[in-house]
């Protein structure tokens, strides 16, 4: 391809060959990378599961001789998930939290799933957005979870109490209301309380059951407002107490909650027309943004277009407040995301 | 705090109010107390009734054989997207996305099924007589039969018979598992009869017929199955987002990884120069006439 290069050196390519640039553009290759032979080749690494042409193996488990012999999807969850065979109680208690994160009305999954269904969609797609409205307060589990894990370590290490524990939570965590897992959310629905009394029963409650008390208690305490255990904090912890991670939790009650979105696609099928592109109006009334105005002919844009352009700090962060009064700009969203990989690869594999 | 409906609506499945959550007239927190299971609100869900003990049985089995499969397009997709490291729904979604309406557990095999049933009912003839029909204009139209064959499992479908089997000892055999039973019987002979391969019933030949004989429609079955698939692809996904390396491109693995840059072979159009504005149109004029360019056109 050295030919190709040197017609594109001799005719420019725009900016490619200013000196700016740390390299020189007109020396780099053509053609794709060939096979990487001094590594193993790819393959689908997994703890999880293999399969082949007569089984399907889950840690260790043929899953039709797991069916074969009674167990069920309950009983899949804590094999996939956990590796191990669920003790009876917490199998039962597994069902429990899953029928209560069946169905929750027309929340934002049933929402999600109902307006792609009207678009008319397959309902697969529809059952896959309302996973994706368990965001982190609607589906707060892996906050919720990791901040249990954090103080519970902390209260170790730091040979704090529960209470103690969970005074310093509550302290540490005051901007983080949503997945607290206490809140007036439940003071009229006994649903909360009866998880983690059956938790109980079962005899499946543990370390998080006990420190979510302690969280409900010093709420309550601090509070002027009534709070109280709700239905992040009683699933939230039984689900850690039955073993699963905060992210496991997440993903399984995702997908329970979808098994239920696919009805509510459903019904909106059978009950409510499609709607089509351009039919939906939006009310003058709704709308509080910019005044009407007229659109400035073409040749006058040099006349009233203003540079977004800042040269100075100050007239940056001047800009920048002026800009947060445009709603939907998204200047007024401050948020830090975090990269969430923390492990550096899977180095016991694919060794020649 | 409004707490009003997100997405006002008229349902029939279920209303939520301070003091419950009601799913088709009943307590969900009142059902769970009482002691039925996870399948069972799925019955009450799906069909507005409390099933069988021996109905619960199946669906139980069914889901449970279903929700793991390794490396199936859909652990692929979330895999594949978790690789970027966004919030962990979007990796399970993706994986629901793969299954479509005929694929996986989708909703063909029982809309063939009811469709051929409903004629069997028209013109009179047993569902023996019917599944030789659905056989013969499918095979004759070389369309696929719904419910048969399976890339990965050539040699039967390792879920496949034990469901039907299942579906026999627990004493519901009804219309479904007869038709689908005479389906396959056709099936084989006639493949047999062109000399061809024997191809098995796969995993929603038999489960969705199981589903169906206990009630669920095809798209409801298309449901149970679909999602609960994005239970073991979730822990896919976070196998690969706990345990592994982000991006699946890193050259310090000792394996080479999933995206690696020598795992892409590429057979398009050569290496060519981009025209100049100033050829632009002459360029894209001749390149129009020629042609060539429609080959690649997909």
């Amino acid at each position: 391809m050295g030919d190709l290069n040197d017609i594109k050196r001799k005719r420019g390519i725009g900016n490619l060959d200013s000196p700016k640039m740390p390299f020189d553009y007109y020396s780099r290759e053509y053609g794709t990378v060939p096979r990487d032979t001094k590594r193993a080749p790819f393959q689908w690494v997994s703890e999880v599961a293999y399969k082949n042409v007569h089984r399907i193996v889950t840690r260790g488990y043929d899953t039709t001789e797991l069916m074969e012999e009674g167990y069920g999807v309950v009983d899949i969850l804590f094999i996939d998930y956990q590796a191990r065979i669920p003790l009876i109680e917490e199998e039962q208690m597994l069902n429990y939290v899953m029928i209560l994160a069946l169905e929750d009305g027309l929340s934002a999954p049933a929402a999600l799933s109902r307006i792609v269904a009207r678009t008319k969609t397959f309902l697969t797609q529809a059952a896959a957005a309302s996973i994706l409205a368990f965001g982190h307060a609607y589906g707060a589990y892996s906050a919720f979870g990791n901040r249990l894990e954090n103080y519970l370590k902390r209260a170790e290490v730091q040979k704090l109490s529960l209470a103690q524990a969970a005074a310093l939570l509550m302290k540490e965590s005051a901007n983080e209301p949503e997945s607290l897992g206490v809140s007036g959310l439940m003071l009229n629905d006994p649903a909360a309380k009866r998880t983690i009394a059956r938790a109980e029963k079962l005899g499946v409650a543990g370390k998080y059951i006990a420190f979510m008390k302690e969280i409900v208690k010093t709420a309550q305490s601090q509070s002027e407002e009534a709070v109280d255990i709700d239905m992040l904090g009683a699933t939230g912890a039984v689900m850690m107490d039955l073993g699963f991670s905060p992210e496991a939790t997440w993903a399984i009650l995702a997908v329970t909650r979808a098994l239920a979105a696919g009805a509510h696609y459903i019904e909106e099928i059978e009950r409510y027309p499609y709607m089509h592109l351009g039919e939906a109006l939006t009310p003058r009334e709704d709308y509080d943004g910019p005044e009407d105005r007229p659109v400035p002919p073409l040749q006058d844009r040099a006349k009233v277009a203003k540079s977004g352009v800042c040269k100075s700090v100050d007239e940056w962060m001047e800009n920048r407040l002026e800009r947060m009064k445009l709603v939907g700009s998204g200047h007024a969203v401050v948020e830090e995301i975090e990269d969430p990989s923390k492990k550096s690869g899977i180095k016991k594999v694919g060794k020649l | 705090m409004d707490r009003g409906p997100v997405f006002p609506r008229k349902t029939a499945i279920s209303y939520k109010t301070e003091e419950k959550t009601v799913m088709r007239g009943y307590n969900l927190s009142d059902l769970a107390e009482e002691g039925y299971s996870f399948c069972d609100a799925l019955f009450v869900l799906y069909q507005g009734r409390i099933p069988t003990e021996s109905e619960e049985k199946m669906l139980k089995y069914e889901m449970g054989v279903f929700l793991e499969h390794s490396m199936s397009p859909s652990a692929v997709a979330a895999i594949g997207v978790s690789a970027g490291r966004p919030n962990l729904p979007c990796a399970i979604a993706a994986a629901v996305s793969t299954f479509g309406g005929v694929h996986g557990p989708g909703a063909a095999h029982g809309y063939m099924l009811n469709k051929y049933l409903e004629r069997a009912h028209r013109d009179g003839k047993t569902p023996e007589e019917m599944a030789k029909v659905l056989v013969d204009e499918y095979m004759d139209a070389e369309k696929p039969v719904m419910g048969m064959g399976q890339p990965q499992h050539i040699d039967s479908d390792p879920r496949a018979e034990p469901i039907h089997v299942k579906q026999e000892e627990l004493a519901l055999e009804g219309v479904y598992l007869r038709f689908q039973r005479a389906l396959e019987k056709y099936f084989h002979e006639r493949r047999k009869r062109e000399g061809r391969s024997r191809v098995g019933v796969n995993v929603v030949g038999s489960g969705n017929t199981a589903l169906m004989e206990i009630g669920f429609s095809p798209m409801a079955a298309w449901c149970l199955g679909s999602v609960c698939r994005g239970w073991s692809c979730a822990a896919h996904a976070l196998f690969n987002m706990k345990k592994g390396r982000a991006w699946g491109a890193s050259r310090n693995e000792p394996m080479v990884q999933m995206i690696d840059l020598s795992m892409i072979k590429y057979v398009g159009p050569e290496d060519r120069i981009v025209p100049k504005q100033e050829e632009r149109q002459e360029y894209a004029r001749k390149q129009k006439e020629e042609g060539e360019y429609k080959q690649w056109a997909i």
